[in-house]
């Protein structure tokens, strides 16, 4: 049973959606039963996965190989690592924490399940495809939905509104709206959103079709031509440069971002949780599952482009956040700033700094989808995500506003919650090499906390207007639960790091040891719990020498 | 050249299929003017009848592996041929379930109609075995004549008209340009059978020869830029026959486009290779340009067609074994999408009466099932996973860069985002839009039989492919001594790990 776990987790959600169709729209109990259940079958596997895997032995677990094409040698090769596994969890939590942010759903409930399901668990196929072309076709899989979510279940711009007459058919209808930037309907969104990452894709497709080429070897196999593909010269600096801006437009790294605030605005709150909390990091884990495991020459020589695009990442979309007045908008553009983070934790290159990137990415997980979820309660009762107009909310729903909190201090990296942890890493990891950086980013938690707490006093303190009167606390179980959950998690592994610690680390390790052929210091590296002290990645040492020798 | 006219047994059994055809053709046309009451559904599915016969046969003929030539190398049965023969009379049978709802509307000639459709269909089962050039002009004129009739067959609309004018006149002078190349040829080279030709010296008529047997064939496919018949003609066209006239012409002048130049051409390679990657590049970006002005949806899948005809040439400009397997594939994926497209868009048709894109406003409120249908079918002719036509482009991609074709590759990846473009302005329009008029769409039985297999098709492919590019592979086993690595061939290299 424990080896099927892979297949548990990535087809739940496929077969809910399955079981889907043959439901009527109108049994809307049943279809949320169907959606809850399937995905708490795929988030109870990836726990058990998550505590399943063994940390000491590390390397890829769980490992499921079904042939599925001899003539293309591609198989649907599953396994986890070290930094798949945390984000497969991420994955799932907010899966399950996204079927009951959008319980309240009367438009179409059946069709939004469907495609939400699809969404997560071609996301979840990402993380642990160990095939470049299951890859590729797990990631360009997740992009469809996102279109029909944010078209069907989303919302436009206030300024849109504005714009167009009350049908407002003509403009959104025009051959010409794609380019219409002015004012962001939700069609602009999703069409710009599917074409943007469409296009970049291709360009990592690209990638994709040239290490099959030049490996010689006919597969597609990750492991295989980890081992056995050697790349060098101009066409690893090719191959490399379309893997990363492929992927990392995904990411988003700037100036690649623009799709991503547009995108997150016009979703709805579950799509906006899973864009934020796990697409994007889609981008990143990529990055390090194609073009560190395959190429670790070149990124070792290339990768201090992340370091300089790292900074416009951070400091822009600090800044855009913080004159931003829409709530969605701010919390996009501060994942788009906070992704800045992880890629100056990945060009760094360490040890440290590599793991700080990924718990960061789990941490961002829980702390944006916290705030997501909440803009999108706000949204559902008051009909406005302009935060001028907002205010004094806190009265009306104290749960909310107290959940808020804890969501901006998750986000802003306090002491407690995992997210210090990530960034405490990634600084210190990062500190020897890119000294600079590290100042940006110290400088941009800084920003992190202006253009938090300036939405937060916007939307909660103050005064509150009449029409607002109306809009009440979330109360019920399903409506709290999904926020608890992440809370709890965001909390508990912010105190009791240790199991997350050595899972990553298990996973950065041997990344790391190969690329930049320095031995793991094996000692602890700062303020982590004595508790991580018994499960620290044992074998490294011995085996990341014998790796560097025998290259 | 020694020319048999005495007939054996066994020669007369590979020709099994096509006789059955033929006689059964004669029984319809028979039945169809005996019995003057008879309800022209009952034609529809005595035709239907004698095809699934004519398949089974042929699935015979695959299973048991009969191949052979017959009258000097003219006619030649092997498993490619088989492949495309199938291929043809899948769609024939689809159609016709298509037409079953649409005849009402001829205000003449039902009967006729379901005959001239399957006799098509004989003309071009005779196209995938034709093996040499006099055959291959009879055969292309044959499997033409019908289209004459079907594309004109709306007599009272000034488009059909049109459209049966345009594509006639188009159609006489490729014939024309074909008839002078296949004289410049047979001049230059004294030879006929593709076969024969292998060794011919690149003279200035055989080039010029073959330059315009080249023009007539990618007349008949649709590749820019012989391709100006296309959106009037799919337009105008009774839409059946246009579903008919996307896929299985094209089907067929590829079978013979194969032969040509991977048999007769083979040495010249380097030379016509240049020739299809032009013509291949052309196609894609001019379809899929032009496709995002296009307003009405016949006319947009005409030019999504011209575009999915540049990718299937990718696969030729690759010129080896894989890439023959990867435009069989592709072609079968093509099948499945075009007409299941085709099938809602009869179904909107029917109960809308218009083709217009805007009339598919807020489908997915008015009917689910064909709204999905639709999704699917775009998405799939875009090339997005899990459907077949991702895996379609994929292969043919593969089998493209294991022969450096970058820049093309380039050029057809950039294509797959610009198409994407106009298949979700379709989807935009079904699923975001609000519907003007939201009462229900009926769909029946023939249609939803034919939008079923469609996705079937679709997503069965797209999910497992194994037993298709099996199939594939196995149909163009003849051309596995081509130049060029033959990938398919190599064993898979041993799994590293688990």
């Amino acid at each position: 049973m424990a080896e099927y776990t892979l297949l548990i987790i990535l087809f739940a959600p496929f077969l809910g959606a399955l079981a889907l169709i043959f439901v009527s729209n109108r049994q809307v109990s049943l279809v949320r039963g169907i959606a809850a259940g399937s995905a708490f079958v795929s988030l109870a596997a990836s726990v058990y996965l998550f505590y399943a895997y063994d940390s000491v032995k590390g390397g890829y677990q769980f490992i499921q190989r079904i042939e599925w094409s001899r003539q293309l040698g591609i198989s649907l090769h599953l396994g986890v690592d070290g930094i798949g596994t945390p984000l497969v969890l991420a994955s799932g939590i907010l899966l399950f924490a996204g079927i009951f942010v959008s319980w309240h759903i009367k438009d179409r409930v059946k069709e939004f399940y469907i495609w939400i399901l699809i969404l997560a668990a071609a996301t979840i196929g990402v993380f642990m495809s160990l095939d470049l072309f299951f890859l590729y076709f797990f990631y360009e899989m997740s992009v469809i939905p996102m279109y029909l979510l944010l078209g069907m279940w989303g919302s436009h711009t206030k300024k849109y509104l504005e714009m167009t007459d009350p049908e407002g058919l003509k403009q959104r209808d025009s051959v010409g709206f794609i380019f219409n930037f002015g004012a962001n309907s939700k069609e602009y969104a999703a069409m710009k959103l599917v074409l943007f990452l469409s296009a970049f894709a291709v360009a990592a497709l690209m990638g994709i079709l040239l290490i099959y080429k030049f490996s010689g070897l006919n597969t597609f196999d990750i492991l295989i031509l980890r081992e056995k593909a050697h790349f060098s010269g101009p066409l690893a600096t090719l191959i490399w440069l379309l893997i990363f801006f492929g992927f990392a437009s995904i990411a988003p790294i700037w100036p690649l971002h623009s799709w991503s605030p547009v995108g997150h605005a016009a979703a709805p709150a579950a799509t906006s949780m899973l864009h934020a909390g796990v697409l994007m990091k889609l981008g990143h884990f990529s990055i390090i599952r194609v073009a560190f495991e395959i190429l670790p020459e070149t990124t070792r020589e290339l990768m201090p482009i992340a370091a300089v695009l790292c900074i416009f990442s951070i400091i822009y979309g600090g800044l855009v956040a913080y004159y931003a007045k829409d709530t969605k908008y701010v919390i996009g553009y501060s994942s788009s700033s906070h992704m800045g983070y992880v890629f100056l934790g990945m060009a760094a290159l360490d040890y440290i700094s590599l793991s700080g990137a990924v718990i960061y990415m789990f941490a961002h997980a829980m702390a944006t989808g916290m705030l997501f979820a909440m803009a999108g309660w706000v949204y559902d009762q008051t009909h406005t995500r302009d935060i001028p107009s907002l205010g004094g909310l806190s009265n009306r729903m104290p749960f909310i506003s107290a959940a808020f909190v804890i969501g901006c201090m998750a986000s802003i990296g306090m002491p407690g919650t995992v997210n210090f942890i990530a960034e405490v890493m990634i600084i210190v990891g990062s500190w020897n090499k890119y000294p600079f950086q590290v100042v940006v980013a110290v400088l941009g938690i800084v920003l992190t906390m202006a253009y938090l707490f300036k939405m937060m006093r916007g939307l909660f303190y103050g005064s509150m207007a009449e029409k607002y009167s109306h809009s009440h606390d979330a109360v019920a179980v399903v409506d709290r639960m999904p926020l608890l959950i992440m809370i709890t998690v965001s909390i508990s592994f912010g105190i009791f790091p240790g199991h997350l610690y050595s899972v990553v680390r298990s996973g950065v390790d041997p990344l790391i040891a190969r690329i930049t052929k320095v031995v793991p210091v094996a000692e602890l590296p700062m303020n982590i719990p004595q508790a991580s002290t018994p499960t620290m990645p044992q074998p490294a040492p011995g085996e990341a020498i014998a790796k560097v020798t025998s290259r | 050249m020694t020319f048999s006219l005495t007939l054996s047994a066994s020669d007369l059994l590979l020709l099994l299929p096509e006789l059955f055809l033929t006689l059964w053709l004669c029984v319809v046309l028979a039945v169809d003017f005996s019995f003057k009451r008879i309800v022209q559904e009952q034609l529809a599915y005595l035709t239907i009848f004698g095809v699934i016969i004519t398949l089974a046969c042929l699935a015979w003929f695959d299973m048991t592996g009969i191949t052979g030539t017959l009258f000097g190398k003219m006619f030649v049965v092997d498993r490619m041929a088989i492949f495309f023969k199938v291929m043809i009379l899948l769609a024939t049978i689809l159609v016709i379930l298509l037409s079953i709802d649409y005849v009402h509307r001829f205000s003449l000639f039902r009967g006729e109609y379901y005959f001239l459709v399957a006799m098509s269909a004989l003309g071009m089962m005779f196209m995938a075995s034709a093996n040499d050039l006099l055959s291959l002009f009879v055969t292309l004129e044959f499997a033409t004549f019908g289209f004459y009739v079907l594309v004109s067959y709306l007599r009272d609309d000034m488009a059909s008209n049109e459209a049966g004018l345009k594509f006639f006149i188009l159609g006489v002078f490729a014939a024309g340009l074909l008839a002078y190349g296949i004289s410049l040829v047979y001049g230059e080279t004294g030879k006929l059978v593709f076969s024969d030709m292998t060794g011919a010296a690149p003279t200035t008529g055989l080039v010029i020869g073959f330059l315009l047997i080249f023009a007539a064939l990618g007349f008949k496919i649709g590749a820019v830029p012989f391709h100006s018949w296309i959106p009037d003609t799919y337009h105008g066209a009774p839409t059946p026959v246009t579903a008919f006239l996307s896929i299985a012409p094209k089907v067929a002048a590829f079978a013979i486009l194969l032969r040509l130049f991977l048999v007769a051409l083979a040495t010249f390679k380097p030379a016509w290779a240049l020739l299809i990657v032009a013509a291949s590049i052309l196609s894609m970006t001019y379809g899929n340009i032009v496709a995002i002005a296009q307003r009405n949806i016949k006319r947009l899948l005409a030019y999504s067609g011209i575009a999915q005809v540049g990718n299937v040439l990718i696969g030729l400009a690759a010129g080896t074994k894989m890439g023959t397997d990867s435009i069989l594939f592709y072609l079968l994926t093509y099948l499945f999408a075009n007409l299941g497209a085709f099938a809602v868009i009869m179904a909107i048709s029917n109960s809308v009466g218009s083709d217009e894109i805007d009339d598919y406003r807020g489908l997915n409120r008015r009917s689910p099932f064909l709204a999905f249908a639709m999704l699917i079918f775009l998405l799939s002719l875009a090339g997005v996973p899990p459907l077949a036509g991702f895996i379609g482009k994929l292969y043919i991609f593969v089998a493209a860069i294991k022969e450096g074709l970058y820049i093309l590759i380039t050029v057809g990846l950039v294509n797959i985002v610009v198409s994407m473009y106009y298949y979700l302005i379709v989807v935009k329009k079904m699923y975001i839009n609000e519907p003007l008029d939201s009462s229900p769409i009926k769909t029946t039985g023939p249609l939803r039989a034919v939008i079923y297999v469609g996705l079937a098709g679709t997503l069965v492919i797209g999910i497992y492919p194994q037993p298709f590019l099996d199939w594939a592979v196995a149909a163009t086993l003849m051309f596995s001594n081509l130049i060029g690595p033959a990938a398919s061939l190599t064993p898979p290299v041993t799994p590293f790990g688990g």
